[in-house]
């Protein structure tokens, strides 16, 4: 079993906030609390480290190293922290542990619940919960050792509730001992006598409606369709269906979108009615006679689409993300959105 | 609102064997099978060829672009109405029909539409059931003999066509199997009718098991006739049972509901049982999903919803059918009905990034599963039903027939981690 450690500037004993700029390091052994670690069971064999300001700042190249040091040491599991509260070296903590995530490293962290670095490790690490200074040192050092353990050696572990982590927003097939059917008319007769449960907590990302325009008519509109609407021929193979790609058309200075240049390539609905008009995709026509009558600002000159159907929400949570990072960049301030 | 059932009696025959030679016929409690015999010919034009082909548990092959999956069964007292509508005869009430059904042994149809040309790129996924490795159990037909009946459209025959030719040679093949058994003595038999009174003051229960119908190769069929303008209503268990309600939905495999589940639905089995212990099952509402237009969705809901309604439903048990848009049907049917006061549970599938939809009255659900995690890659021998099945890459799970199916018949659930 080979264990890598990640530790911070101030962890692996190379200085305080003065060293924070301090370039990635490697060293055989533990270091700080990688000794305690050891002392629970759970030997370090390499102990790598990086200044918090340096990974913030050269995240990539950091990264890079970081990666290929783990990598070349054959590492079996790799932990990073315990951060506790701190930001920067929790975000650090994160983004390493997403990147072996996706290499198929296990890795387990420790930092506060609510440490940038959670949402940063895309539920790639098991993230013990920790309090937000060293003082949790001694309640998470052996939590982190045995899970560290076991994944190395290919172990399953337990649930969230059973080892402590926090959920990493993963939803993992088991098999039940009764099928659904039964254990729907169970949990039914339970709530008929008073007792709530469920296998399927209610989500928590509803989205908030954001604030009405202060003045639409100063407004850049940009138009955004899940319709799968694209150039005749779909020139850059937008997938029919369960697509993970959104893309953007120049508008330029159309009136509308014609049936001559354009087409939905949808596979969740009947598109004939839509394609005779794409307009009804992405509502050209509409946004230009509402600039015209100067009831809004003027239309983005591009518009964004892709295929709603099938795609895991977490894919179209992303997409969505992606495309309001850009819309934002471009100083769009509202957006009609099209759904099918 | 009253509730009747049909008198139903299923006398079934567990099948140890399944042995391929020529004849086809029944031996104890083994079953032969003459493929060269069972293979469809001239009789349907719509197919240029229609083999036959068993394969076994262990067996290292990928089953793909697989259909479908039917038990096979025969009506005892009436051949020709097996299967009404599809193979022909039709449905009595007042027969007391006798179902001869084979345990162990499922008839599934294969076709490779985009192969032919009948349908577009990725128009609709892969479908597969394997036989061994890693996901031998995500799909309930791993564990099942399989006879494949691999179908090869005719150059030139309409996309309906060779479907209905499809469903019709896999239904006619399923009864020709359990027709095997008719001078045979069952290893069970078990009635499905009318159920006993049961203590008034006990709850009444009603399912709602949803199905979709929405063109060529996305309908579900009632007694051979598609359900495209299916609005909510009262169905007997019994006819289900009895073969009546079939499948000719290829879309997402992992959440479609086959015929077999509708033959032998564990939900009726559930509700059976708990009639007279813990509830009183008030009856079986067959409702549509996948449906157009809000207004549809919300007309569909309250319809579904006022039936239950009038069956004096104290609690309701929601099924899914596919994922994705019919999660709002089933979301919208359980706000209307929880409105009414129905105590309401609904099964759904997940998705990586959790519910497609859903709504605060949604307090008590059973997950099917996450049909998009990965089973790890796996390399079979052979691949029974054309393409490359994906073979050594990593498969979601949605791809497996049945693996996330929300009609309760499946173990699978999914869990934080």
């Amino acid at each position: 079993m080979t264990v890598v450690h990640y530790l911070n500037q101030f962890f692996a004993g190379l200085g305080g906030e003065e060293a924070a700029d301090h370039e990635t390091v490697r060293f055989d052994g533990p270091h700080g609390p990688g000794k305690a670690l050891t002392a629970a069971g759970l030997p370090i064999d390499v102990t790598v480290a990086c200044g918090d300001d340096r990974f913030a700042l050269h995240e990539a190249d950091c990264l890079v190293t970081l990666l290929a040091w783990i990598e070349e040491a054959g590492a079996d599991v790799v932990v990073c922290g315990p951060s506790f509260g701190s930001g920067r070296y929790g975000y650090a903590c994160g983004v390493l542990a997403r990147e072996l995530g996706r290499r198929g490293t296990p890795v387990v962290a420790a930092m506060t619940p609510d440490s940038p670095g959670v949402l940063a490790s895309e539920g790639a690490a098991y993230i013990v919960p920790t309090t937000g200074n060293v003082a949790g040192m001694r309640d998470a050092v052996p939590v982190v050792a045995s899970l560290a353990s076991r994944l190395a050696s290919g172990a399953v572990v337990g649930s969230p509730d059973e080892e402590g982590y926090l959920p990493r927003g993963l939803r993992a097939n088991v098999r039940s001992e009764q099928l659904g059917a039964e254990r729907a008319l169970d949990l039914l007769l339970a709530k008929l006598n008073g007792e709530l449960r469920t296998e399927i907590a209610p989500p928590t990302d509803r989205v908030a409606p954001p604030d009405p325009l202060g003045d639409p008519a100063a407004a850049r509109v940009a138009l955004v369709t899940e319709a799968g609407c694209v150039p005749q021929g779909n020139p850059d193979r937008l997938p029919t269906r369960h697509t993970n790609i959104w893309l953007r058309y120049p508008i330029g200075d159309r009136a509308e979108l014609g049936p001559e240049d354009y087409l939905s390539v949808h596979a969740g609905f009947d598109t004939t009615e839509a394609n005779r008009d794409p307009d009804r995709l992405v509502p050209l026509d509409a946004a230009r006679a509402l600039a015209e009558a100067g009831r809004i600002g003027r239309v983005h000159d591009e518009f964004f689409t892709t295929t709603g159907v099938d795609t895991p929400v977490a894919v179209s949570t992303r997409m969505g993300q992606e495309i309001g990072a850009e819309l934002r960049n471009a100083g769009v301030d509202a957006v009609i959105l099209t759904g099918t | 609102m009253s509730h009747t059932r049909a008198d139903l009696e299923i006398a079934a025959f567990a099948v140890d064997e399944v042995v391929e030679g020529t004849l086809t016929g029944w031996d104890g409690t083994t079953l032969l099978v003459s493929s060269p015999q069972l293979a469809v010919g001239a009789g349907e034009p719509a197919l240029a060829e229609a083999t036959v082909e068993v394969v076994r548990p262990g067996d290292r092959v990928r089953i793909t672009n697989v259909l479908d999956a039917v038990v096979p069964d025969v009506r005892a007292d009436d051949s020709a109405a097996s299967f009404p509508g599809v193979l022909g005869g039709t449905w009595d009430d007042t027969a007391h029909p006798r179902i001869h059904r084979l345990n162990g042994v499922a008839v599934l149809p294969v076709c490779d539409w985009e192969g032919a040309g009948l349908v577009g790129p990725e128009e609709f996924p892969p479908s597969y059931v394997d036989m061994a490795g890693p996901a031998q159990d995500r799909s309930p037909w791993g564990s099942t003999v399989n006879v494949v009946l691999t179908c090869a459209p005719a150059r030139g025959a309409a996309v309906a066509d060779v479907d209905a030719a499809i469903r019709r040679s896999a239904l006619e093949l399923a009864r020709t199997l359990a027709a095997t058994t008719l001078d045979a003595t069952p290893t069970d038999v078990r009635r499905v009718g009318a159920l006993p009174d049961a203590d008034p003051d006990l709850p009444a229960v009603c399912a709602i098991v949803q199905v979709a119908s929405e063109g060529p190769l996305t309908d579900t069929f009632f007694d051979g006739d598609d359900l495209r303008d299916l609005m909510p209503r009262m169905v007997d268990p019994a006819w289900l049972t009895a073969g009546r309600l079939t499948n000719g939905a290829y879309d997402w495999p992992g959440v479609r509901n086959t015929t077999a589940n509708y033959q032998d639905l564990s939900l009726v089995r559930a509700l059976d049982r708990a009639h007279g212990q813990t509830l009183r099952f008030a009856g079986l509402i067959l409702a549509p999903g996948y449906l157009d237009t809000a207004e549809a969705k919300r007309r569909g809901a309250e319809a579904s919803a006022a039936l239950a309604a009038e069956l004096g439903a104290a609690g309701a048990i929601c099924t899914t059918f596919s994922s994705g848009n019919s999660h709002t049907d089933t979301m919208l049917t359980v706000r209307a009905l929880e409105s009414r006061g129905i105590v309401t549970t609904a099964l759904v599938c997940e998705t990586n990034g959790g519910l497609t939809d859903h709504v605060p009255e949604a307090d008590c659900l059973v997950s099917t599963g996450n049909e998009d995690e990965l089973v790890p890659a796996w390399t079979p021998d052979r691949i029974v039903g054309g393409g490359d099945g994906d073979a050594g890459r990593t498969i979601a799970m949605v791809h497996y027939l049945g693996s996330c199916v929300e009609t309760g018949d499946g173990p699978w659930t999914a869990v934080p981690v």
